[in-house]
């Protein structure tokens, strides 16, 4: 066994830690077992659910407007990326099955200071993520009510998102039943929508069914932005690491673990790759980049009519709320592993006596959230998002090196990365460098909430040690 | 001796009837305090918080059962899935039964079903160690519409007999079991019934076992189907 976390934050709040047993069923602690409830497919819906929101149904039109059919090729190194980090996580994941995912490897694998610069921009960075998939949705139910015939124009895009924002905030609070069921239902209907959709549009690209269209040329503003619009769209693979913050409710975590994190980039990635060349090949990439946050209804109405487009909408609702959703309980989590450690107040971490969910740290995701919302700066949340993400997922694949060098006699993983140390070296390299591509504002305010967390860090709980502490 | 096990809502202010404690005497008791989660709650956030309270209230119900008869221990699980976790503990101590809590008094008459698809055996052997040498009479029940029903239940009748418990027969024909059974209710203290193969209705309706403890008001002790362990230690 490793030694214990220490130290004292400036109220006097300890880590709280004490030694568990893990087993593929339960933790077991001195005197409590917690049950792990989750099986494989809970897990792919996590990851799957809170990805394909962004990629699918948001990014097509932003993305194929900045580099063309290419866009294609931007989804594909995200995708590239995202895999080349999940595998390090997946092994991380596997030697530390505990809820709190990408901050718990870090503090643990790096000490205390990294881990509260990624644990405290790690929630900052879902809340950017959360209040993005928001301003999608909003644009989506715009788009809706157009459909059902009430034109009611784009300066309702926030005030729904706002509206729907408070609303999952609250609804969590309150204790959703079934709320797991209902996302499992809602990913497998998305799924098979755009298996429908794609298998059409493949059909049609290739020139088997519907009009012929004149093809564009492949990158029409060059590779520059090729890059820039992976930067931009990489929010759309920031799920798998969610699947790590629940990993300790995963059952048989060692087996499913990498399964759900690896299969649901491979999945959404190969979804995302075909959408956008089904679209770039359906209605070009201008008049893709001309419509916006919605612009695949156009591309459903364009292969299947009226009925494509309302599936488009009725998938990107479901998508975008589903992906927002997700993201909030990911965020109240994010706040429960910091607060845990005594790195914020413990009061962070309470539960709700009448609705027994964590309110406190669900309104530390909610209220945020709102505000960002109200900003209704898609690509500005989005790359914040992708960039704070992106930060942790580096130090992941450092904290992964790291471990691996001294091999602590606790690190026992049940999966290991394949083609070690290439792949984690390259996968940190490539998440940092990508971050150099991302629009300067997104660039400055990533950085300065970096720069914020590491000072709460020496003024809030300088004293607390975590490095090894399992 | 034989295990039961005894799910209970420790958090919520749940706690063992009398009646049913009493019942269990002639048997081992690992309570299980089962705390359900909403998704929303991580169970280690919650563990941090209820953990003290909840072990406080185990120990005194392992208590109370210690002092109505038989040896008492108890787990704690913090879950998002009672009955998966129900299952996964009854597995672990190897309990045969496990009890569903139901309000009563000192319990005089048992009703015990040997309707649909359940081990007889291990119900008939059940029964037999939990009567034990006390003055509880049973009343087996059998609802079908098979000829081979009277031979099924006097034979069970017949082996109870034989360890000197007092038994009563009730034959019903009749195509709806569950129904008849709850009018049979009334008049007895407790049920104890045998574990059903999972089904459609099961999964359309519910557990056949807690909508009976939820129709009958009283307690109700499920004994389990054979699972892998149990021949190796017989």
């Amino acid at each position: 066994m490793s030694e214990a976390p220490s130290g004292q934050n400036i109220e006097g709040e300890t880590p709280s830690a004490e030694p568990v047993v893990e087993t593929d069923e339960a933790t077991v602690t001195e005197n409590a077992e917690l049950e792990r409830t989750l099986g494989l497919s809970g897990g792919l819906a996590i990851g799957i659910g809170t990805m394909i929101g962004a990629g699918i149904f948001v990014f097509p039109g932003l993305a194929a407007g900045r580099a063309g059919p290419a866009a294609a090729l931007s989804f594909t190194i995200g995708a590239v990326i995202a895999l080349l980090v999940a595998l390090p996580t997946s092994e991380l994941a596997t030697a530390m099955p505990k809820s709190g995912g990408g901050y718990y490897f870090i503090s643990r694998g790096l000490g205390a200071l990294a881990g509260s610069v990624v644990g405290l921009s790690l929630w900052l960075g879902l809340v950017f993520a959360t209040a993005f998939y928001l301003v999608g949705f909003g644009y989506y139910a715009v788009d809706a009510l157009g459909f059902l015939g009430v034109a009611v124009g784009e300066s309702l895009v926030i005030p729904i998102a706002l509206l729907f924002g408070a609303g999952f905030t609250l609804l969590n609070v309150t204790g959703t039943e079934n709320a797991a069921k209902l996302q499992n239902g809602i990913v497998a209907l998305l799924l098979s929508i755009l298996v429908v959709f794609l298998g059409f549009g493949i059909l049609d690209a290739v020139g088997l069914v519907g009009e012929p269209t004149t093809p564009e040329r492949f990158a029409p503003y060059g590779t520059f932005p090729i890059l820039t619009t992976a930067a931009l769209v990489f929010t759309s693979y920031l799920g798998f690491a969610q699947v790590a913050t629940v990993a300790g409710e995963m059952k048989d975590p060692g087996r499913n673990l990498p399964l759900a994190m690896v299969g649901s980039v491979v999945i959404v990635g190969v979804l995302y790759v075909v959408t956008i060349f089904v679209a770039t090949s359906a209605v070009g990439s201008n008049a893709l980049s001309l419509a916006g946050e919605t612009a695949m209804v156009d591309v459903g109405r364009e292969l299947l009519g009226p009925a494509g487009g309302f599936a488009i909408i009725l998938g990107g609702l479901l998508a975008t709320m589903s992906s927002a959703n997700a993201s909030i309980l990911s965020t109240s989590r994010a706040v429960y592993a910091v607060s845990k450690d005594a790195l914020l107040p413990g009061r962070a971490s309470r539960i709700n006596l009448k609705y027994g969910t964590p309110h406190v740290a669900l309104g530390m995701a909610g209220g945020p959230i709102l505000l960002l919302t109200a900003t209704g700066r898609v690509e500005v949340l989005a790359e914040v998002a992708s960039f704070l993400h992106l930060v942790a997922y580096g130090l992941i694949c450092v904290a992964l090196l790291a471990l691996r060098r001294d091999e602590p006699e606790w690190y026992d993983p049940d999966f290991r990365v394949p083609g070690y140390p290439v792949v984690p070296i390259v996968g940190g390299v490539a998440s940092f460098a990508l971050i150099l591509f991302m629009q300067p504002l997104s660039q400055v305010l990533g950085f300065l909430i970096m720069l914020g967390s590491a000072g709460w860090y020496f003024y809030y709980a300088r004293d607390v040690k975590l490095k090894g502490a399992l | 001796m034989t295990r039961v096990l005894m799910p209970l809502a420790v958090l919520e202010g749940e706690s063992v009837a009398y009646g049913l404690m009493d019942l269990l005497g002639t048997m081992d008791v690992t309570v299980l305090g089962c705390h359900v989660l909403p998704e929303q709650t991580p169970a280690d956030q919650a563990r941090e918080q209820y953990e003290e309270r909840a072990v406080s209230g185990l120990e005194d119900t392992a208590e109370e059962f210690r002092k109505a008869g038989g040896a008492a221990d108890y787990r704690l699980v913090f879950t998002h899935d009672r009955q998966q976790s129900v299952e996964r503990v009854a597995d672990e101590v190897d309990a045969r039964a496990y009890a569903i809590n139901g309000a009563t008094g000192d319990v005089e008459r048992l009703l015990v079903p040997l309707s649909g698809d359940v081990a007889v055996d291990r119900i008939l052997e059940f029964v037999t160690e939990l009567v034990g040498d006390r003055d509880i009479a049973i009343t087996l029940f059998l609802a079908s519409e098979s000829d081979d029903a009277d031979d099924l239940l006097q034979r069970s009748a017949q082996r109870l007999r034989d360890d000197g418990i007092d038994v009563t027969t009730e034959r019903v024909v009749s195509d709806r079991p569950f129904e008849t059974l709850i009018e049979a209710v009334p008049n007895h203290d407790a049920v104890v019934v045998g574990e059903a193969a999972p089904s459609l209705s099961q999964f359309l309706l519910g557990d056949e076992s807690e909508r009976l403890a939820a129709a009958s008001v009283g307690p109700v002790l499920v004994v389990r189907r054979e699972t892998a362990g149990d021949g190796a230690e017989e």
